[in-house]
């Protein structure tokens, strides 16, 4: 039951983002890739957004146990 | 004057100019011998053992060295006019809904009744292939995010 709504809740997200994106497109506001650029005008945000890149890679690839 | 086959336009290849020819060949030479080489190393790096120095050197300087390549090459800037910063709202929020929701699943226990997203990308990545083609869009998101 838990996991269900887990799952759900982050299937609404990723319909949200699609929407939003969609939304954005008809509008002519900003999309996904627009708010990115954006937000890595600011130099601090861009650091820390390849960081913390970096930190998921090595979290997704070297962290976990695959066995 | 157009090139006609004959006279100056002797020795052109598929319309181009040799040199022309020679160069564009040796740039698509030069991509698939990165590529080929980035699947080779995508496969070596995700069977390094887990947890160990070599894994992480191997995983964190392909994406450092990712993310330098992207830099050299950054994209123009657009004027700080052409973009409003009042538009990244709804993506804001977004983002911290998303987060909210991940960290809810985070302090929750078991683990298989509150997956995260590392937990799923666990059970999605199981396979050899899987992490290597998963490493290798790593990688080019890395590039793709310093060329920004």
């Amino acid at each position: 039951m838990s996991r269900s709504v887990t799952l759900v809740g982050y299937a609404v997200l990723i319909v949200a983002a699609a929407g939003l994106e969609v939304a954005a497109r008809r509008r002519g506001s900003a999309t996904f890739v627009d708010a990115l650029t954006i937000v890595l005008r600011w130099r601090a945000a861009r650091l820390a957004l390849l960081a913390a890149w970096l930190w998921l890679g090595w979290h997704l690839f070297v962290r976990v146990d695959w066995q | 004057m157009h090139d006609d086959g004959a006279g100056e336009g002797a020795g052109r290849v598929d319309g181009r100019s040799p040199a022309r020819a020679a160069a564009t060949d040796g740039g698509r030479a030069l991509h698939v011998a990165v590529a080929v080489g980035l699947v080779a190393y995508a496969w070596w790096a995700v069977g390094l053992a887990q947890f160990s120095v070599r894994a992480t050197a191997a995983i964190v300087l392909a994406g450092a060295a990712a993310m330098a390549v992207g830099r050299r090459r950054r994209l123009p800037r657009r004027s700080p006019a052409d973009a409003d910063v009042s538009g990244i709202a709804p993506w804001a929020v977004l983002a911290a809904v998303a987060g909210a929701w991940q960290l809810a699943a985070y302090l929750q226990h078991p683990r298989a009744d509150h997956p995260t997203v590392s937990s799923l990308a666990n059970e999605l990545l199981d396979s050899h292939p899987a992490r290597a083609a998963a490493f290798l869009a790593w990688i080019a998101a890395a590039w793709w995010l310093a060329r920004r």
